[in-house]
């Protein structure tokens, strides 16, 4: 019974030892652990824009770090889905480095395809949600959870249709002139056609009419849209009506209404 | 009576006393002081102090009385009652094995949750070990007791 007894005792106090060196360890490695995260990049890409989160892990701790895992969700202000990416790590062993950057990419005509009509013409933000995990040592999962709002600049914000004026082009048609002004909030280039579709109060399209427009990121735009209509058309033009507005780029088109008058 | 009693504090009860003090001193020293000397509090970004206090209060607790008990049925009792503690205390601390805690990083806050359950599990071994020790350091002690033959 005695030997048993001594060998339990010898069996407790080396488990002990290796829990203690285990926990010293673990505890030494996590603070030598060097974890650099950049700035968030806002780049513009072929389909729309792209966030970029670079960042580095240097490993100088004793235990290897495994299956880290980045996942980022991006809803809008009403909580929908607009991006879920995942960026995996598989192994970090000890004594490296790794660098790579988290991209989520935006797919603006998938958003406007989703009816985001709002997002284009008030600034708005997005939510973003940081879901980091990985397996310290292969023994102690680690798992870590943060949100971040990053700020959204309407592409058309303060859009304003002005006083529509009338006046006689030939013996055929009129000249209608429609003064639009908007603002470029967004970090993008707004280059496309602007058309416009005039419709009374009764829903009968008077007239339409197109621009080409090109205003950079952070810039004003003000100006007046000519739209020609028949003569006999003029007399069902109305005080106050419909405008179709559908704003078409090599990468999406979009399209929305606003009222006049 | 009293020259008797005198000498039995001295021999029997001083030395355990001294032991008793010293593995108290020990524990302290290797539970407390040495884990705030390799880190402080502001070297980690959570307040672990309390939890620290908490478990050298019962490792020093337990390392006294086990020293003054010891080689007694109350030692051994107080083995079983140390192991349980400590993994009800390990169960309470870790919130059954995923230890969570919030951090304030900069302007937004980070939910850090770390899943110790290998840990806890080790920790629950050694310390059932240590149950089955001291269970059958009792059982020893009964029967050698039973078995001691008083001569006239």
């Amino acid at each position: 019974m005695k030997i048993v007894i001594r060998m339990l005792s010898i069996a407790t106090i080396i488990l002990w030892i290796v829990i203690l060196f285990f926990s010293v360890t673990a505890v030494y490695s996590v603070m030598n652990l060097g974890i650099n995260v950049g700035e968030v990049q806002m780049l513009p890409s072929s389909n729309g824009i792209t966030f970029s989160l670079p960042f580095s892990i240097t490993n100088n701790g004793y235990y290897e770090l495994a299956d880290l895992n980045l996942t980022t969700r991006v809803t809008d202000p009403n909580g929908t889905v607009l991006d879920l990416t995942e960026t995996v790590v598989p192994s970090i062993p000890r004594g490296t480095t790794v660098n790579t950057s988290h991209t989520i990419p935006i797919d603006l005509d998938a958003i406007l395809s989703m009816n985001h009509v709002a997002l284009l013409l008030n600034d708005s933000s997005f939510n973003v949600e940081i879901f980091a995990g990985l397996n310290f040592a292969r023994a102690v999962p680690v798992q870590l959870s943060t949100n971040a709002t990053i700020p959204w600049g309407a592409p058309f914000a303060h859009f304003f249709i002005g006083r529509i004026s009338v006046s006689p082009h030939n013996s055929t048609h009129s000249e209608a002139t429609i003064p639009v002004s908007f603002e470029n909030h967004a970090i993008i280039d707004i280059t496309g056609t602007l058309k416009l579709e005039f419709y009374n109060n009764s829903n009968e399209q008077i007239a339409s009419g197109m621009a080409n427009i090109n205003t950079p990121s952070q810039q004003s735009y003000a100006d007046s849209l000519l739209v020609y209509t028949r003569q006999q058309d003029i007399s069902k033009l109305t005080s106050s009506g419909n405008m179709h507005i559908i704003f078409e780029t090599p990468v999406f088109v979009v399209e929305w209404w606003e009222q006049y008058g | 009576m009293a020259e008797l009693n005198a000498k039995l504090i001295l021999e029997k009860a001083m030395p355990r006393v001294l032991k008793a003090t010293v593995w108290g001193a020990l524990n302290f020293f290797v539970v407390y002081y040495l884990p705030m000397m390799l880190y402080p509090t502001d070297i980690l970004p959570f307040d672990y102090a309390t939890q620290l206090i908490q478990f050298a209060t019962i490792s020093v607790f337990f390392a006294v009385v086990g020293q003054l008990f010891s080689g007694t049925i109350i030692g051994c009792g107080f083995g079983i009652a140390r192991a349980l503690v400590i993994i009800a205390y390990f169960f309470a601390v870790s919130d059954g094995g995923v230890f969570s805690v919030t951090l304030p990083v900069t302007e937004v806050t980070v939910n850090l949750a770390v899943d110790i359950s290998i840990l806890l599990l080790m920790i629950v071994s050694v310390n059932l070990l240590s149950i089955a020790k001291n269970l059958l350091e009792a059982i020893t002690l009964l029967t050698e007791k039973s078995t001691d033959i008083d001569l006239p």
